[in-house]
């Protein structure tokens, strides 16, 4: 595990700054934060895609050789090259952002951040100490930063998707920053999300899933 | 005094065979596997104690293991009943019940560890132990999925590891090959000097020897028809029934959820098969759009996810499977604690009583 969590911090020392630190990996007792509950985007507050593409842009532009000098052999498409990058990332981004309804779960050991149409971003501690999830395809660690959540996807192909959750102090609203980086583009690409706290709707069942008959259900009465 | 010393004497005498004669009907089957006397000194009474789980106590490597804390506790009751079904087919066993705790003066006593169980490997490491401690068996055993039962052939009568059970059951044979008639009676009649020790000590504690390295040898045997043997036998006997009685009820547990465990068996022998499949295509198959593109991002992605999300759906499935099979285990818990509470409160009884008797008697005596 701590090889993992080494390799982590190297490959994101490596590559651009470090997104989890070694300090980022360990608490002392409490979590630092509460996120638990369900959260619903609050879309007046969002970035705007297109005007964060076209900062990006811009600041692309910044860093590629002066287009007014007469153009070097493979310049110009490299800098196509990095524009297309750079739209992928925020299309990638915006995909990954989507979903309007976030479900958090919160216990001792684990964080469970659920999305519509995507998997369940997991966040383990055990003793302390974040735990990383791997499978064939990447790894997934997190960490905290003073109070902020981070979480950190490691992908293959130098692909990396962090998230940054923040609460505010009446612990009703939550912004969500999203980085997507890869080794393919010189810039990452960041969107904001904001999110605002809602009571979930009780249905009036008594419902548990259960193996062979899937969802069963009863009217009876729900313990509060 | 000696006049006193009579009346009490009947009197424990009395309340002994009362409480004998107390077991619950509730508690006695018509099908109890008790072996008469008459049995073969080979045919050993067998008792399997529900398996060890095998869950790591630390967390974090549940995920990593694939471990399912609740589902191996149900495997650690359920497991130890298809064993016992096939020692009982070999027809070379005495009584083969399952127990919930070790019973130091069992004949033969069962034990075992889960050490892989993923629908497609089952792992175990039994021990097999007899009374006088000798060590029968401590041994690793692997089985994978027989053929017919991946094919569909599955069902509670075909249990999908029968290999394995049937691997154990050939060990035990092959262990006990190695003794002969005289040591096997042996056994039978150290279990029943144990036995005795632990209801009655002081009557008992002088006929074993113990060994620094755990095993017990005989000292010297009790008459025949010393009155006290004969009473540890009768508490002996009534003790089997609740033992039959426990072992019932895992008989039923299996029953009620064998067939749900072999769907949870075969849905992760799909989950580990999607994987090494998935693994395969992942490392052979380069996706063909151009590196940096969206759809190369998409793919990279989406690669993660679909493991993340089977990784989701059989934890959600472990979960469910914990909520549907969880009652008729709480039933079952209930009712082996109800059974275990009785046996406590008599053998407690049983304990003072056969104490008392032996101090009034060996007082008579002298």
């Amino acid at each position: 595990m701590f090889f993992t969590v080494a390799l982590l911090l190297l490959f994101s020392a490596c590559s651009q700054q470090p997104i989890i630190t070694d300090e980022m990996i360990r608490f002392e007792g409490r979590m630092p934060a509460n996120f638990s509950g369900s959260w619903e985007r609050n879309y007046a507050r969002d970035d705007d895609v297109n005007a964060v593409l076209n900062d990006a842009y811009n600041r692309l532009i910044r860093t590629l050789p002066d287009q007014r000098r007469p153009a070097i052999a493979g310049t110009e498409q490299s800098a196509s090259k990095q524009m297309n990058s750079l739209v992928a990332l925020a299309r990638l981004a915006e995909l990954i952002t989507r979903p309007d309804v976030l479900t958090i779960s919160q216990t001792r050991h684990e964080i469970s951040i659920a999305r519509k149409d995507d998997f369940d971003m997991l966040c383990a501690f055990y003793d302390g100490v974040a735990k990383a999830i791997e499978n064939n395809n990447g790894t997934e660690i997190c960490g905290w930063d003073g109070s902020q959540l981070v979480s950190n996807l490691v992908l293959q192909g130098g692909l990396q998707v962090t998230h940054r959750f923040t609460i505010s102090a009446d612990g009703q609203h939550m912004r969500v920053v999203t980085t997507v980086s890869s080794t393919t583009s010189r810039l990452p690409f960041t969107l904001r999300r904001f999110y605002s706290k809602f009571e979930r709707p009780t249905s009036g069942f008594n419902c548990i899933e259960t193996f062979s008959m899937k969802r069963v259900c009863s009217t009876a009465e729900i313990a509060r | 005094m000696t006049w006193l010393t009579l009346e009490t004497r009947t009197l424990l005498a009395s309340r002994l065979i009362i409480l004998l004669l107390c077991i619950p009907p509730g508690f006695v089957r018509a099908d109890a596997y008790l072996v008469e006397d008459t049995r073969k000194p080979s045919a050993l009474n067998v008792s399997i104690v529900v398996f060890d789980p095998g869950v790591p106590e630390d967390l974090s490597l549940h995920r990593d293991l694939q471990v399912f804390p609740q589902i191996r506790e149900i495997e650690a009751m359920f497991l130890p009943f298809v064993l016992r079904e096939t020692l009982v087919k070999t027809n070379e066993w005495g009584a083969v019940r399952v127990i919930p705790k070790p019973d130091v003066a069992a004949e033969l006593l069962v034990s075992g560890t889960i050490l892989k169980s993923d629908g497609e490997t089952l792992e175990l490491t039994m021990q097999v132990v007899d009374a006088s401690g000798r060590v029968w068996l401590d041994k690793a055993f692997a089985g994978t999925v027989t053929d017919s039962y991946a094919t569909g052939g599955n069902g509670s009568d075909s249990p999908g590891y029968q290999q394995l059970y049937d691997e154990i059951a050939e060990s035990l044979l092959q262990a006990r090959a190695q003794f002969e008639d005289k040591a096997l009676a042996n056994i039978v009649e150290i279990a029943l000097l144990r036995h005795a020790q632990q209801l009655a000590p002081s009557a008992f504690g002088d006929y074993l020897h113990s060994a620094e390295d755990g095993t017990f040898t005989i000292r010297r045997l009790p008459a025949r028809n010393d009155p006290m043997l004969e009473r540890i036998e009768r508490i002996r006997g009534a003790e089997y029934v609740i033992t039959d009685a426990v072992d019932a009820k895992f008989q039923e547990l299996h029953a009620e959820i064998a067939s749900i465990y072999d769907l949870w068996r075969e849905y992760r022998r799909k989950v580990i098969e999607y994987q090494t499949e998935d693994a395969r295509r992942v490392q052979s198959t380069q996706s063909s759009e151009p590196r940096g593109s969206y759809e190369a991002l998409v793919n990279l992605y989406d690669n993660y996810k679909l493991d993340r999300i089977t990784a989701q759906e059989q934890n959600s499935l472990a979960v469910a499977f914990g909520n549907e099979v969880g009652p008729t285990i709480a039933a079952m818990e209930t009712r082996v604690a109800e059974l275990e509470g009785w046996v406590d409160t008599q053998y407690a009884e049983w304990y003072r009583l056969l104490e008392e008797l032996f101090e009034v008697e060996s007082t008579l005596e002298q």
